[in-house]
């Protein structure tokens, strides 16, 4: 079933900022068909190690490698080319666009002459929308109309064109309705469920043992636990604060 | 062409239709956009579904101005469902006419507690009315279903350790004082068994049995066209049956209980070397796409439960068993090797041989029949002295107005 060789593996990756460390020797794998947590206190180098996966930062020192073979991933359109789709907290979405607009952000489908084949995206979008029962009336709304959970739903969808086999995920729940998060949690299930490898950064541990298969522990930089998912809250905080 | 014409307008009608039910609530621009269809042909089509009280148009804001939101027509009130699972929680809203308005499933964390989990189910029985846009008060009653065998007046469950995380939570009582609605609650096993005896397989049939298997596994026990539940609420809990004297100790204190064998955790332990961390609906989806090892695993529980409710049905006789929860949804997988473990017993194919079937509403039975005892009681308690159910309503009246404890 599952390959043996994770879709992507960080081994011993560090980042420093000058005197801070915010990644020190950091191992992560990520199979196909599975969610990876990463949780860890503010300033435990999350969002740094989604920015490496991502191609935003490169590593001081350490290795990446993709299907088991190393790669540098050294900007975000080689990680595009490598199949790694990150969705960042400010989702970066452009407000007066409609949702077809955004989904094809910088991606747009172009014919002969350079001009845009609207149709043919507009079909796509309602497509992928249809694909992760994602529930937005008109792909020709502008995103200022719609609410944060549908806006973090288009920025979902945006990361499956291209067909990505992994999906970095930064805080997706954070400030959304219960309703909201229920949505985009279904989401990441339907993204599991697709076969994609997910990595999920997030705050929440409810929402992390909701739909996760590995919880990863980073504290200050550091590896400081690997947990299934049917670890407790108790096991997994404890990491997180080092009081184990 | 006449004829292709109005044929158009059937499907436009559809769509239109369709469009609102998916989304609960749309106003007519939105409208315009989720079908495709003109502004002018969707003003004219919700005009007319007006008319044949199919839909109702209210006012209401979006985006800062005035709007004309399309929603399904409510008739008299609208009641509210909340299934708690292992791992998910699925909220409905329905009218009294049974037709769901709309619902929202919220995957759970595994042993989620009780506060955290009636607190969100609380949040999305109010998102869900602002989504078909009407109020708090206009719900008669919310039904409640829970994993556990549970004391149908104060909705606790009775068996401590089974549902970790909500031992000794008055559970009807935390949500009625939360939404200030009635709530009931119920063990989800007898509410599936409710759904398929009132709308689904079991319609016609007298006494009937109603198998869940899912989790874990569990049965809704029908007598005389009634769901019997016992005196602690724990009838009908075949995966505390013991099947295994030298097994391992079951959430409940004993051992070997046919939850330690075909539970979740123990049908997918061994998929673990093979096939890396599934889930339970992984298991079912590469049952059906033939992958023997699971084909395997999911066979082998199909006779394990048929043993089990072979047991139970040489005892009560019924007419029917059904079978629903997700391993239901492999169809003959599951059915047909608990078909056969009933077969070999004789005495259930005197007279009337024993028929197995899945459950006609799948796997939404238990979200229907929670949907469902909110109904029963709603009318229940608009014709007091005409209630068919009997002594157990007395305590639905406690739960009503606040006294949950007994």
């Amino acid at each position: 079933m599952r390959g043996r060789t994770p879709l992507l593996a960080l081994r011993q990756v560090s980042r420093y900022f000058g005197a801070v460390e915010a990644l020190v020797d950091v191992d992560l794998e990520v199979h196909a068909h599975e969610v990876v947590a990463l949780v860890g206190d503010n300033g435990a180098g999350k969002s740094t190690l989604a920015k490496v996966v991502a191609g935003v930062l490169s590593p001081s020192s350490g290795q990446v490698e993709v299907d088991g073979e190393p790669v540098t991933i050294s900007s975000p359109s080689v990680a595009n080319q490598l199949g790694v789709a990150s969705v960042f907290q400010d989702l970066a979405v452009c407000e007066n666009l409609d949702v077809t607009a955004n989904v094809f952000l910088g991606q747009e489908l172009r014919g002969r002459a350079g001009l845009l084949r609207d149709g043919e995206m507009e079909t796509e979008t309602r497509a992928l929308l249809e694909h992760l029962t994602i529930r937005i009336p008109s792909v020709r709304t502008p995103l200022r109309h719609l609410s944060a959970g549908q806006r973090q739903a288009v920025v979902i969808a945006r990361t499956l064109i291209g067909q990505p086999r992994i999906v970095v995920l930064d805080e997706p729940t954070a400030a959304l309705s219960v309703a909201q998060t229920a949505e985009v949690l279904t989401h990441i299930q339907r993204l599991r469920e697709l076969g994609l490898g997910v990595i999920l950064i997030s705050h929440n541990l409810n929402d992390v043992r909701a739909v996760s298969d590995r919880i990863e522990v980073l504290r200050h930089g550091r590896n400081n636990g690997s947990f299934p998912a049917s670890a407790t809250h108790e096991e997994i905080l404890a990491a997180i604060t080092g009081a184990a | 062409m006449v004829g292709s014409q109005s044929s158009l307008r059937e499907a436009n009608r559809a769509r239109v239709v369709d469009a609102v039910k998916r989304h609960g609530g749309l106003t007519q621009v939105e409208l315009t956009g989720a079908t495709g269809l003109s502004p002018a042909t969707v003003s004219t089509i919700v005009k007319e579904l007006v008319a044949a009280e199919l839909v109702e148009v209210r006012n209401t804001i979006r985006s800062g101005r005035r709007a004309q939101l399309v929603t399904l027509a409510h008739r008299v009130g609208l009641v509210a469902g909340v299934l708690v699972g292992a791992r998910q929680l699925t909220v409905a809203v329905a009218d009294v006419s049974h037709e769901v308005l709309a619902e929202q499933v919220l995957p759970l964390p595994a042993e989620h507690r009780a506060d955290t989990s009636l607190d969100r189910a609380a949040l999305l029985v109010v998102d869900l009315l602002e989504r078909v846009g009407s109020e708090l008060d206009e719900v008669l009653g919310i039904g409640l279903g829970l994993p556990a065998p549970v004391d149908a007046a104060s909705g606790q469950v009775t068996v401590r350790g089974i549902l970790r995380g909500w031992d000794g939570v008055p559970v009807a009582q935390v949500l009625s004082k939360r939404l200030a609605r009635p709530v009931f609650v119920d063990n989800d096993a007898n509410l599936g068994a409710l759904a398929e005896s009132t709308v689904g397989a079991a319609r016609e049939v007298h006494d009937a049995l109603y198998v869940r298997a899912g989790h874990g596994v569990g049965a809704g026990i029908v007598l005389a066209g009634r769901v019997h539940r016992g005196v602690a609420g724990t009838a009908g809990e075949i995966g505390h049956v013991q099947v295994d004297p030298a097994g391992n100790i079951c959430s409940c204190g004993s051992r070997g209980c046919l939850d330690t064998v075909v539970g979740d955790r123990a049908l997918l332990e061994p998929l673990r070397s093979s096939h890396g961390n599934l889930t339970l609906s992984d298991v079912v989806r590469l049952t059906n796409e033939d992958d023997p090892g699971c084909r395997e695993i999911v066979a082998d529980a199909g006779t394990v439960v048929g043993g089990v409710v072979a047991g139970l049905a040489t005892s009560l006789n019924p007419e029917l068993v059904v079978v629903g929860g997700v391993l239901a949804a492999t169809g003959e997988v599951f059915l047909g090797p608990m078909r056969e473990a009933l077969r070999r017993r004789t005495l259930l194919q005197q007279v009337t041989p024993l028929e197995v079937v899945p459950a006609a509403l799948g796997t939404r039975a238990e979200l229907e029949g929670a949907l469902a005892l909110a109904l029963q009681h709603t009318d229940l308690l608009e014709q007091p002295d005409t209630g068919p159910n009997g002594p157990g309503d007395v305590a639905v009246g406690q739960v009503r107005t606040g006294k949950g404890n007994r």
